[in-house]
């Protein structure tokens, strides 16, 4: 804008401005149209059960959250074809956190009325989330988040997160399904454990996304190994940035640290840029094996193709087919028929995808077993609620931290898996579980919490 | 018609009457909006005051500061730390009972103010030496630098001990004030009705602060530096000081925005110090029109209601920043100083208007539309006629 537009004097300027009051009356009375106009549209309510949810849908993590929404439409379209909860028809609406998550799901309880709410794409966006959450008061539950410490009730022991700079951020109204950075990083150290402890020490390298996530995954995986006594020393720790295109001056590295082992925490996009720049440096023929928290999808397998290479040990939240139970494959078929000819999504559940199903089903049952969509009851119904169709088998919701006692699952990256796309898929797939006693036991000393 | 209303609505002295309206809108709406909309009321409010405060460095002093979010990240910490570690130090629940969140909010708010305002001493110091492109890299190195020491917490691992919490940042709770036998949040998120009414008296006395900075000779000396400043310094004036103190102004201003936003958020992390965080009052301010005193006012709430409007619609929420570039474009291509200057054209051709009614009723209003329009597709046609023209006198064609 030319500066000579503008009133070079003073007194111009005068006038200027109080002209202006009456724009912003204008403004303020359009704005204050809108709104009254919003106010009839918002509210909800009504005869049907609705469904809010939030997740990353843009930028590096959108193959992600795209799984978990598309695992929750699915879960949706099977209730509504058996006659909705309690005879209504259920409706969802999924958002994008975009650029204020709390304020997504603001909009969703209180201008769309949603009555119970799922999601969470981000660690970190579920933290600070934690007074909107609770205050919105309608249940809430994760289906794709790793900390430990939102599920974590004691804060006499932890310190609360939020008042006194703790790690124990439990709240009341938050349920989470899917196993987390607990369960994940204790099944790696338990496979190492079992698979390669009686070689003498370990010489380990750590490499993961510079950020929360990549962090506490590593400290969790550390303090689990020594809870299982494997003699273990460190010899690299590597955090590209989040979402980084360039990881080659961390993987030389790691190279040139020649560790026995590699533990990562990359996923979603990340997995893929690793996994083929590691592959093109000669990393993979070089180090006996590689460990990845939440890097065995579906999603990340086909974009790699043919790079991806075989007999290493990525886990997940769930991978299809890796239960045997009725459930899973009435998921896997529902959720192929869905998206057979559709070409955004693949039609293949991630690995957020039992958990979604679940966090689904648990509100159908909670609110029939209710009676109604009353938060306080459908949470306490919640609390302690055994959900038998689990596909990964029946969960609990734990009646004090909220935590299902899910499995998560490592498998060995092989191209003979029975995938429905081009590239690897997981064979031989072992399943974990953990209970609160045993964590508290292995964690003990290293001042982090189970979360569970 | 009544008497006198082209007059009326061309006179732009008469404003009176519009600002009590204002105010009157501004302290109903609460007890007429839902919840939602009055946080988010709440939330332009404060973004009213930091682009109004980016704008007096900006549209005032001709400084483009592209780094301003610094401002509100620190005061942010700031508030965050306050409340979760000076107010329990001091023992404000204890001397202030019911009231405590209060007593603690109110000193979160000075001690975010203080904050912003001595990095604004010390970064202004350094950058008013620079003008034009070289101001506005300066700031943002400065505000990157900013975010990169929150993230990595690089005073905490020197201090030994956690502040910032890396990329997580703080996450608090304001609590509950009991005053006079009344029990309620203090930042109740889903219906910050109390928060709305501190917020609103925060923002209108700043707002009025700053009107009258701009008001003053030293508003007027901004502007004399913004148009030349060769000629300001020839006239006696040191014009770098002067740009730092007006660089100081805004930032403490900005800083003060900060304070008010952060709890409402809850949370403050490195992002609030990022540079897309610094492009939202320039963008602001570009929409609502940077000439204008109330320019980035209009433009925030421009800006905050094109946005939740955005959010209605999954297709466009899903591309929002597509959608709010191309509002953007249209704005800087066919306004003449933002919406502001829009609306005053606007206002211009109703008077024009309401005269041809008087003259040839509504037959001289359908002319008048027929000759606007025709005067924009000539306007059009010229342009695209004009670039046709010489990108073929340059590829070589028709020559």
């Amino acid at each position: 804008m030319p500066a000579n537009d503008s009133p070079a004097e003073g007194g111009v300027e005068i006038t200027q401005s109080r002209a202006v009051d009456r724009r912003t009356f204008l403004a303020a009375a359009g704005t204050g149209a809108t709104v009254g106009l919003a106010g009839c549209l918002g509210g909800g309510g009504g005869e049907g059960v609705r469904i809010g949810g939030v997740y990353l849908l843009s930028g590096l993590a959108e193959a992600l959250g795209a799984g978990s929404a598309a695992a929750a439409e699915v879960a949706v379209d099977a209730i509504n074809e058996e006659g909705g909860i309690n005879g209504n028809d259920v409706e969802i609406e999924i958002r994008d956190h975009g650029d204020n998550p709390q304020r997504q799901m603001r909009s969703l309880v209180q201008e769309f009325g949603a009555d119970v709410m799922i999601g969470l794409t981000s660690s970190g966006v579920t933290l600070n989330s934690g007074p909107t959450i609770e205050q919105l008061r309608v249940p809430f539950t994760l289906t794709d988040i790793g900390t430990p410490y939102i599920t974590e009730p004691d804060t006499e022991t932890y310190g609360d997160y939020y008042e006194d700079n703790g790690t124990a951020a439990g709240l009341p109204n938050l349920f989470r399904t899917n196993s987390n950075t607990s369960h994940m990083t204790y099944a790696i150290a338990r496979f190492i454990q079992e698979n390669y402890a009686d070689t003498g020490t370990l010489s380990i390298a750590n490499m993961g996304p510079s950020y929360a996530y990549g962090e506490q995954t590593w400290e969790y995986v550390q303090a689990y190994m020594d809870g299982l006594g494997v003699d273990y020393e460190v010899v690299a720790s590597e955090f590209p940035e989040l979402g980084a295109t360039d990881m080659t001056p961390q993987i030389n590295s790691v190279i040139s640290a020649d560790p026995d082992l590699l533990f990562t925490s990359f996923w979603a996009g990340d997995t893929v840029t690793f996994v083929s720049q590691a592959a093109e440096q000669g990393l993979f023929d070089q180090v006996d094996d590689v460990f990845d928290t939440i890097g065995a999808d579906p999603t990340n397998f086909e974009a790699l193709g043919d790079t991806m290479p075989e007999g290493l040990h990525f886990s997940g939240w769930y991978w299809p087919g890796a239960y045997g139970t009725e459930a899973d494959q009435n998921f896997i078929d529902l959720y192929q028929s869905t998206y057979e000819d559709d070409s955004e999504v693949l039609a293949y559940p991630t690995f957020t995808g039992g958990s979604t199903w679940a966090a689904v089903q648990i509100y159908k049952d909670a609110i029939e077993a209710a009676g109604g969509t009353n938060p306080d009851d459908v949470i306490s119904e919640m609390e302690g609620y055994t959900y038998e169709d689990d596909p990964r088998g029946s969960v609990t919701l734990d009646a004090e931290t909220h935590q299902a006692t899910a499995s998560c699952v490592i498998g060995e990256s092989s191209f003979d898996a029975d995938v429905p796309y081009d590239g690897a898929g997981q064979v031989n797939t072992q399943t974990y579980t953990l209970d609160r006693e045993t964590s508290l036991e292995l964690l003990d000393g290293s001042g982090l919490p189970p979360g569970l | 018609m009544s008497y006198g209303f082209t007059e009326r609505l061309q006179d732009r002295r008469n404003a009176t009457g519009a600002a009590i309206l204002v105010a009157v809108a501004l302290v109903a709406a609460p007890f007429l909006l839902g919840g939602y909309q009055v946080n988010l009321l709440a939330e332009t409010l404060c973004f009213v005051l930091f682009a109004t405060a980016f704008n007096l460095l900006y549209g005032y002093t001709g400084l483009l500061s592209f780094g301003h979010a610094m401002f509100v990240a620190i005061a942010g910490y700031a508030v965050a730390l306050t409340v979760t570690d000076l107010s329990p130090m001091l023992g404000v629940a204890g001397t202030f009972g019911g009231a405590a969140p209060l007593a603690t909010w109110f000193l979160a708010l000075v001690v975010g103010v203080v904050a912003a305002t001595l990095l604004a001493v010390f970064i202004g110091f350094l950058s008013v030496r620079l003008e034009e492109i070289y101001f506005a890299i300066i700031t943002l190195s400065f505000s990157m630098a900013i975010y990169v020491i929150v993230l990595q917490d690089t005073v905490g691992s020197l201090l030994g001990q956690e502040i910032t919490n890396g990329s997580d940042g703080l996450t608090f709770i304001m609590g509950f004030v009991e005053l006079f036998g009344w029990e309620f949040r203090l930042v109740d998120i889903l219906n910050p009705l109390a928060y709305y009414f501190l917020t609103l008296v925060v923002v209108s006395i700043a707002m009025f602060t700053l009107w009258r900075i701009t008001r003053s000779p030293f508003g007027m000396i901004c502007l004399a530096i913004r148009e030349n400043p060769e000629r300001v310094e020839s006239l006696g004036i040191n014009v770098r000081f002067h740009r730092w103190i007006t660089f100081i102004i805004s930032g403490a201003f900005s800083g003060l925005a900060g304070a008010l936003l952060i709890p409402l958020y809850t949370n403050v992390n490195p992002q609030y110090a990022y540079w897309t965080f610094s492009a939202r009052p320039v963008i602001m301010t570009v929409i609502g029109g940077p000439y204008a005193f109330l320019g980035p006012a209009i433009g925030a709430f421009t800006y905050e209601y094109l946005r939740w409007f955005i959010r209605q619609f999954p297709a466009l929420e899903a591309n929002w920043q597509i959608s709010l570039g191309l509002l953007l474009l249209v704005v800087v291509l066919f306004f003449n100083n933002g919406v502001a200057g829009g609306v005053n054209r606007f206002r211009a051709w109703i008077g024009v208007a309401v005269n041809r009614y008087h003259k040839g009723g509504v037959r001289g209003v359908v002319s008048l539309v027929r000759e606007t329009i025709m005067k924009y597709v000539r306007l059009v046609w010229t342009t695209l006629r004009g670039g046709a023209r010489s990108l073929m006198r340059r590829v070589g064609i028709g020559s």
